[in-house]
C-alpha cells in the first residue's frame, strides 16, 4: 500500500489543496486586515484587546517566535540544499542528489506549518493591536500586496522544484537548479519584505515627526533594515544547517543498519558544516547591525549594550561559548572516524585553551547590579581586573581568535586523511602559519589599543579585527585548495564510526542556535521598550513593561520546546511516509 | 526497561534548555518598566521639591546618566558636576539658564569640544520630556553650583508637545458633546472645585495646583480620568495627598461630568485671565 503522501497520485493534490486554501486565507488576512483594522463605523479603533489566559503580549510573542523558527528553517535549508544538489550534479555523486532532497523533503513539511503561523500571527495583531496594525497598514500597505504576490509564486516555484526532481533529472537538471535558485530568490525577497516592517519599528525613517508616510521606500530602506537582511540570511543559514544535523542526528541513533549510520553521520556532518561555516560570518553581520543601531539612535544602543538590557549579552556569551566549543569538540570527535588524524591530536590540548580562554572573556561582564557592599568590595561598579575583560575590546578580540581557532580546527579536520605531495607543501604550509599568525597580532593589536583611544574610534577597530579574520580564511583557503588537491589519502573516512555522543553534540547545538535566536529576538524586540514604533507610537497597552531576563527566558524555552515538538512530529509525519513505502 | 530514543534526546533537549533559563533566572532582573508623566503646574513647587524631581528626571525617564557623569569625565558626553556655574561661559552672551534650556531642546545648537553631537532633543520620543519634566530637569543642573531661579515659563510652550502617531491621534481636536459655560458653573458651585483651584481669573486657593493652562499641559484622558479617580492618578509634586474627594466623579451627573470637563479643556493659559463665564461675572 503506497502511503506516501509525497508520491501518491492523491496525496500532492491533497496538500496543494490543503495549502492553497491556506494562502487564499493568508491572502484574505491581508486584504481585510485594514479593514478590520479601522474598528467601529464610528472611525475609533480600539487600541488593544485581551487575550484569554495567557494575555495579548505572550500570544503575539509565542506566535511570532514561532512563526519566525519555522521561516527561518524554510529560508534557511533551500539555500545550502541548491548548493549540495549543485556539488551533486558536477561530480555526479548521488549522494549528494540525495541528501539535497532529503533537505528540502523537510522543508516541504516545515512549509505548511510556516504559512499556519504566519496566518495565526496576522490573526493575532488584527485582533489584539487593531491600532498598530492600521498604522502598519497605512506605512506598509502596498508592501503586503506584494508579499501576498510573492508567496504565491514561491509557493507554486517549491512545488515545481520539489515534484519535479525525477521529471527534470539528467540532461533537465540544470532546469531543475534554476528552479532552485529562483525558489530562494523569491524567499529571500520575501524576508527582506518582512524585515522592512519589523526593522521600520525599530528604527523608523521615511516618516514626519507626526509619522505620516513621506516616503515608502524610505520606510523600508530604514536604518537596520540592511543590516539585519544580511543577519537574518547568514543566521538563517546556520539555524536550517543546525536543525537538518540534529535530524540526522536522531536518525544516526535511531539506524538500524550500518549504511543507515554511515548515511546519517554524513548527513550529519554536513549540515553542521554549513551551520559551522555561516556561523563564522554571524559576529559580523552583528557588529555591523549594532554599529546601525548605535548610529540611529544612541539612547537605544547605550540600552541594549550598557542599559537594562546589558545582562542579556552575559547569557548570550554562555551559548555563543556553547556553540565554539560544542562545534570544535564535534570536529574532534569526527577526526576519530578519520585514518591518519592522529597527527593532529597534540594540537587540541591548546585549541581547548585558547576557545576556553575566549570563551572566559566573552562571558566577563564589564558592570553589574551589585549590593552597596559588593560595590565597596570591588572599589566601584566595575571590577579593578575582570571590568577590563567586560568592555568590547576585549570581547571582540576573544571573538575573533574564538573563530580563528574554530577555523584551525576545521582546516585539520580537513586534511585528516589527507598528506599534501605538492612540491611547495613545507612553503605553504609556512605562509598559512604565517597568515594566521598575522591575522591574531592584528586581532590583538586593536584589541589592546582599543582600550587608549575614544569609543567613537574604537568601534572603528572593530571593522579591522573583522577584516582581517575574514581575509585569513580567504587566503588560507585559497593555497589550501592546490595544496591538498592531489594528496595521498591515508584512509577513508570511516562514516557512521563516530561517537554516538557526537550526535548528542548535534542537537545540542540546534537547540541553543534555538534558543539563542529566541534570545536575540528578544533583544531586538526589548531595546524599543514601551514602543511599539520608537518614538512614533507608544504601547500603551497594560502590558507595555518589558520583563526581566528571567522571564523572558521562561518564554523562549516554552517556546523553543514547542517548536522542537512541533519539528519532531513533522518529522515524524515524514518519516511515516518513508515506512509506509518501505512496507 | 529500554527508553525509547525520542524520549531521551527530548529529555537532554528539555534539560539544556533548563539549564539557560536557569542561568537566566539567576542573575539580576532588571524590567524596564513604563516612565510616568511628572506634573508639576501650579507654581507652588519649592525649589528643592524642584531639584529633587529633577534629579529623578535625571537618572530616570530622562535616561541622562547613560552618557552624562557627574564629577567623572566621560567618553559619550561632558562631565556635569558644576554645570549650574559652567554654563554661564559656554556660549558668550547667554545665561546658564538659556545655555541649559537650549541644550535640552536643541542639543545640536553648541556642541563641548571633544564630543560627538549623539544628545537627543529630550522632548521628543523617543525620550520625551514634558514641561513640567523639563522645569525640574534645568533647576536640577543649575542645582550644580548655579542658582536655581528657573520658572515653568521659561519653557518654550511648545516642548513637550507629544509627537508621532500617537501625538497625531492626540492632537486631533477632542470634540466632547459639553457645554463648557455650564461646566464653570459646576466648577464653581455643585463640584467646589473652586475651593481649592485655581482656573485662569476665578478662585484663588494655594490648596491644590492651578489648573489655568490645564488642557494644555495634560491630556484629556487624564483630566478625565483624575476627576473620577483623584487618588489614582496620583498628586501633583508640592500638594498635599488624598484632598480631592474621591467621589466627585459619582457625584456629578453625566452631563454635569462632560460639561465640567468641557470647560477644563478651555484652560489653555493665554485665555485664561478671560476664562467664559469668568468675564461675565
Amino acid at each position: 500500500m503506497q502511503l506516501d503522501v509525497i508520491k501518491s497520485p492523491s496525496g500532492p493534490m491533497r496538500n496543494f489543496q490543503t495549502r492553497a486554501t491556506l494562502l487564499l486565507a493568508g491572502i484574505l488576512l491581508v486584504v481585510a486586515g485594514p479593514a478590520w483594522a479601522q474598528g467601529t463605523p464610528g472611525g475609533q479603533t480600539e487600541a488593544y484587546r485581551s487575550f484569554p489566559l495567557i494575555g495579548s503580549r505572550l500570544a503575539v510573542w509565542g506566535a511570532a517566535q514561532l512563526h519566525l523558527y519555522f521561516a527561518a528553517f524554510i529560508l534557511g535549508v533551500p539555500m545550502f540544499a541548491i548548493i549540495v544538489e549543485f556539488i551533486g550534479w558536477r561530480t555526479q555523486d548521488a549522494r549528494y542528489d540525495w541528501l539535497a532532497r532529503q533537505f528540502m523533503k523537510l522543508t516541504f513539511a516545515a512549509y505548511s506549518a510556516t504559512a499556519l503561523l504566519g496566518g495565526l500571527l496576522t490573526f493575532i495583531f488584527i485582533t489584539l493591536y487593531p491600532r498598530f496594525f492600521g498604522y502598519l497598514v497605512e506605512i506598509f500597505g502596498p508592501t503586503m500586496w506584494v508579499y501576498a504576490g510573492l508567496f504565491f509564486v514561491e509557493t507554486f516555484t517549491l512545488y515545481l522544484y520539489y515534484y519535479g526532481w525525477d521529471w527534470l533529472s539528467g540532461p533537465r537538471k540544470g532546469i531543475h537548479l534554476g528552479l532552485g535558485v529562483l525558489l530562494n530568490i523569491w524567499g529571500t525577497i520575501l524576508m527582506f519584505v518582512a524585515n522592512a516592517w519589523l526593522t521600520f519599528m525599530m528604527s523608523p525613517s521615511g516618516v514626519d515627526e507626526a509619522g505620516k508616510l513621506t516616503s515608502l521606500w524610505g520606510a523600508i530602506y530604514n536604518p537596520t533594515w540592511m543590516p539585519i537582511n544580511v543577519h537574518r540570511l547568514i543566521a538563517n543559514i546556520t539555524f536550517g544547517g543546525a536543525i537538518v544535523a540534529a535530524y540526522a542526528a536522531f536518525r544516526f541513533l535511531g539506524a538500524r543498519t550500518d549504511e543507515e549510520r554511515a548515511q546519517y553521520d554524513w548527513m550529519g556532518y554536513v549540515g553542521n558544516f554549513v551551520a559551522v561555516s555561516s556561523l563564522l560570518f554571524l559576529p559580523f553581520a552583528g557588529y555591523w547591525l549594532g554599529r546601525e543601531i548605535y548610529a540611529f539612535n544612541q539612547t537605544m544602543g547605550i540600552t541594549m549594550m550598557g542599559g537594562f538590557m546589558s545582562w542579556l549579552w552575559v547569557v548570550q556569551a554562555i551559548l555563543i561559548g556553547v556553540l565554539f566549543i560544542g562545534s570544535n569538540y564535534y570536529l574532534w570527535l569526527g577526526m576519530e572516524r578519520i585514518p591518519g588524524s592522529e597527527r593532529y591530536r597534540p594540537y587540541i590540548p591548546y585549541l581547548v585553551m585558547i576557545l576556553a580562554a575566549g570563551f572566559i572573556v566573552w562571558a566577563t561582564p564589564r558592570s553589574m547590579v551589585a549590593t552597596l557592599e559588593e560595590t565597596r568590595a570591588m572599589g566601584g561598579t566595575h571590577h579593578p581586573v575582570l571590568g577590563v575583560l567586560g568592555v568590547m575590546s576585549a570581547k571582540n578580540t576573544a571573538v575573533n581568535l574564538m573563530i580563528l581557532t574554530t577555523f584551525v580546527s576545521f582546516l585539520l579536520y580537513r586534511r585528516a586523511n589527507r598528506v599534501a605531495t605538492v612540491s611547495w607543501v613545507r612553503s605553504g604550509m609556512t605562509a598559512q602559519w604565517i597568515i594566521m599568525g598575522v591575522a591574531a597580532a592584528v586581532v590583538t593589536f586593536y584589541g589592546v589599543y582599543g582600550y587608549f583611544v575614544e569609543s567613537i574610534v574604537r568601534i572603528g577597530f572593530s571593522v579591522y579585527q573583522v577584516l582581517s579574520v575574514l581575509a585569513a580564511i580567504v587566503c588560507v583557503m585559497a593555497i589550501d585548495f592546490p595544496m591538498f588537491r592531489r594528496a595521498r589519502s591515508t584512509g577513508a573516512i570511516r562514516w557512521g564510526q563516530i561517537a554516538p555522543r557526537s550526535q548528542y553534540v548535534l542537537i545540542l547545538l540546534a537547540v541553543s542556535f534555538t534558543w539563542l535566536m529566541g534570545l536575540m529576538g528578544f533583544a531586538r524586540s526589548g531595546i524599543r521598550q514601551h514602543w511599539h514604533v520608537y518614538g512614533i507610537l507608544r504601547d500603551t497597552s497594560p502590558e507595555a513593561v518589558t520583563p526581566a531576563l528571567g522571564y523572558a527566558a521562561n518564554m523562549i524555552t516554552a517556546v523553543t520546546a514547542i517548536f522542537l515538538a512541533f519539528v519532531v512530529l513533522i518529522f515524524w509525519l515524514g518519516g511515516l511516509g518513508e515506512r509506509g513505502a518501505k512496507g | 526497561m529500554r527508553v525509547p530514543l525520542i524520549v531521551k534526546v527530548g529529555t537532554f533537549a528539555l534539560a539544556v534548555m533548563g539549564v539557560y533559563a536557569y542561568y537566566a533566572n539567576s542573575i539580576p532582573q532588571i524590567q524596564s518598566t513604563l516612565p510616568e508623566e511628572l506634573s508639576l503646574e501650579g507654581g507652588n513647587v519649592t525649589p528643592e521639591q524642584l531639584v529633587k524631581a529633577g534629579e529623578g528626571i535625571f537618572k530616570g525617564k530622562g535616561t541622562c546618566e547613560i552618557c552624562h557623569r557627574i564629577g567623572q569625565k566621560g567618553t559619550r558626553a561632558p562631565d556635569l558636576a558644576g554645570i549650574g556655574a559652567a554654563a554661564a561661559k559656554r556660549k558668550p552672551g547667554m545665561s546658564a539658564k538659556a545655555y541649559i534650556i537650549e541644550s535640552l531642546l536643541d542639543p545640536g545648537a553648541y556642541l563641548v569640544e571633544g564630543y560627538p553631537g549623539i544628545m537627543p532633543k529630550v522632548d521628543r520620543p523617543p525620550i520625551g520630556l514634558n514641561r513640567s519634566e523639563l522645569w525640574a530637569t534645568v533647576a536640577f543642573l543649575q542645582s550644580m553650583a548655579g542658582t536655581v531661579d528657573v520658572k515653568l515659563d521659561d519653557i518654550p510652550k511648545t516642548a513637550g508637545a507629544v509627537v508621532g502617531a500617537e501625538g497625531a491621534a492626540q492632537g486631533a481636536e477632542l470634540k466632547l458633546p459639553g457645554d463648557p459655560k455650564a461646566g464653570q458653573v459646576v466648577f464653581m458651585g455643585k463640584g467646589a472645585c473652586i475651593a481649592c483651584h485655581k482656573a485662569g481669573a476665578i478662585g484663588a486657593s494655594p490648596i491644590g495646583p492651578d489648573l489655568s493652562q490645564i488642557a494644555k499641559i495634560q491630556t484629556p484622558e487624564y483630566i478625565m480620568a483624575k476627576i473620577l479617580d483623584p487618588a489614582g492618578m496620583g498628586t501633583v509634586a508640592g500638594y498635599p495627598p488624598n484632598l480631592m474627594p474621591p467621589t466627585l466623579g459619582q457625584t456629578l451627573t453625566a452631563k454635569e461630568y462632560i460639561d465640567l470637563v468641557s470647560f477644563l479643556l478651555t484652560l489653555k493659559g493665554e485665555a485664561s485671565a478671560q476664562a467664559p463665564a469668568a468675564s461675565k461675572r
